[in-house]
């Protein structure tokens, strides 16, 4: 009998350490898109009193700034660190070794991977934010389906250029061995001139030219701004060509800058 | 109280120790927070050059309640930031046993344990901005100022320890209270800006529940001239209640601690 009980005792640990388990990274998810909305409730706030007292700043009305704004923070978060941090860790650990020799491209798999995570994550943020949108703001999305796909043919655009440039980015920790002072730089630049924080049409003349000669504002600006029809489905041609160079340039650097700095690998207690 | 105060400092030298090891990381650090606070400021300027104000906020207005807030969430980064790991590198894998068996109070051990230098970053960006706001708005620089502003940024610094050590507090149930922890921090967002921006609710929580409006609205009102009565001084008052109640927290759940049994 005390044998069951110990027994049935130890299990109900077992068990509780797993719901605890499960709970912690569930927990994280939601404290995540938590502290997601509440930034951005701050800040179309900060929008709706800059536009309590005047009709409309750079030209811009209430209700294009708010929908680009809702919309930027939807994307947000899938350009906001990049993978930077990955390249470290393979490097620190010394899996860049085995992560090397796989019978596939190396680049293409962790592509793939990327552009997996990035629209899951997508799709929790318009569900998440685009409700809060919807229901709270009152801030009306577009519906036309023509819109949403310009719009995720950009993104997937905008993605693959940042992506390409975080590779030639991460090919740094090659050399530097040190990923965390990157990632603030990349990260700060981002926030910047990549269109997240304000339409960059708000920006200083001089700023907005550093922003057309980032590749951020691709992944951020571009897209949002077709969405958001401050963009008129007229000009899509130039933008894709636009960011069709920008992919191919970026692409080719991203595979020249690797070839040449994986030369310099060190696995390290590899 | 002698004794705790020697003991931090030995805390203090073993850390910079530590830092001076990686040198490189301690300057990465310190400027990290400079950037990103760098990156929004300049697109809040980048708005407010356009309009002369928001419903009666200059910007300067504006960077005097950000630079406060700014300060204080720096006291805590400095002394306090151990306080949001303490379930994931302590609890869970078994380290705040440690704590337990020595002689000395088990927070201040924690506390101690990781004095965070990046906070330098903040007290740069918040001395800088309240510095500017100060000169450019014309007021008064004399010790009432000084001393006011000194006794706020402590005020709301101790009114951001005590929130994350209740949220800290969570992870002797839960194992791990980041995430707890990361929600109610992230509503200090809102103290970045006066909170008439806000709906009467939103503010209402700012200075009932979570406090935040005390280190940088109220404080940066007063400076301002503004009419808020005695809620100008409510900081302090505010400050002890909080860290009183999340001290009882954390006790309470020291006694609920069970170790992870490895």
């Amino acid at each position: 009998m005390d044998k069951l009980y110990y027994r049935l005792r130890t299990y109900r640990s077992v068990v509780g350490m797993n719901i605890k388990e499960i709970l912690a990274y569930n927990f994280w998810f939601w404290s995540q898109v938590g502290a997601h909305i509440l930034l951005t409730i701050a800040y179309i706030s900060f929008w709706k009193a800059l536009y309590s007292e005047r009709d409309s700043i750079a030209g811009l009305d209430m209700q294009q700034t708010l929908t680009y704004i809702i919309l930027a923070r939807i994307v947000m978060p899938l350009v906001q660190w990049g993978y930077t941090q990955e390249f470290g860790f393979w490097i620190r650990e010394g899996t860049i070794s085995s992560e090397l020799l796989r019978p596939v491209d190396f680049q293409e798999r962790i592509y793939i991977g990327h552009l997996t995570r990035t629209f899951v994550s997508l799709a929790q943020q318009l569900i998440v934010v685009g409700s809060l949108a919807l229901f709270v703001f009152k801030i009306s999305l577009p519906t036309d389906p023509l819109v949403w796909l310009s719009f995720l043919i950009s993104l997937l655009l905008g993605c693959s250029i940042l992506f390409c440039f975080d590779w030639i980015f991460g090919c740094i920790a090659f050399y530097s061995t040190e990923v965390w002072g990157l990632q603030v730089v990349r990260g700060s630049v981002l926030l910047l001139f990549s269109g997240v924080l304000l339409p960059l049409t708000m920006l200083p003349t001089a700023l907005q030219t550093i922003a057309k000669w980032l590749p951020f504002a691709q992944s951020v600006s571009v897209p949002v701004s077709i969405l958001s029809g401050m963009t008129p489905l007229s000009n899509l041609g130039s933008i894709w060509l636009q960011q069709l160079a920008w992919l191919s340039v970026m692409f080719i650097l991203s595979r020249l800058m690797f070839n040449f700095s994986v030369r310099k690998i060190t696995v390290q207690g590899g | 109280m002698l004794r705790y105060t020697k003991l931090y400092w030995y805390f203090v030298i073993q850390r910079f120790k530590i830092l001076m090891e990686y040198r490189l990381n301690f300057f990465i650090g310190s400027i990290s927070t400079v950037l990103f606070q760098g990156a929004s400021l300049v697109a809040l300027w980048a708005v407010l050059r356009q309009v002369p104000s928001i419903q009666g906020w200059t910007f300067e207005q504006i960077l005097l309640i950000y630079g406060l807030l700014t300060l204080s969430k720096g006291i805590n980064h400095l002394f306090a930031d151990n306080l949001w790991v303490v379930g994931r590198d302590y609890i869970r894998p078994g380290q705040f046993d440690r704590f337990l068996v020595r002689p000395i109070n088990p927070l201040f051990h924690l506390l101690a344990d990781r004095i965070c230098h990046d906070a330098i970053g903040d007290f740069i960006v918040g001395l800088s901005l309240v510095s500017y706001a100060m000169v450019q708005l014309q007021l008064p620089i004399n010790l009432t100022s000084i001393g006011f502003i000194i006794l706020m940024v402590i005020s709301g610094g101790v009114i951001f320890i005590a929130l994350n050590l209740i949220t800290a507090a969570t992870s002797f149930w839960i194992m791990d209270s980041i995430a707890v922890t990361n929600v109610v921090f992230h509503t200090n967002e809102f103290a970045q800006y006066p909170l008439t921006f806000y709906h009467r609710s939103i503010g209402m929580v700012l200075t009932w529940l979570i406090p935040y409006g005390f280190a940088s609205y109220y404080p940066a009102s007063y400076l301002l001239g503004h009419e808020i009565g005695w809620m100008a001084w409510l900081a302090p008052v505010v400050a002890l209640v909080c860290i009183t109640i999340a001290y009882k927290g954390w006790l309470l759940g020291l006694r609920n601690y069970g170790s992870t049994g490895s």
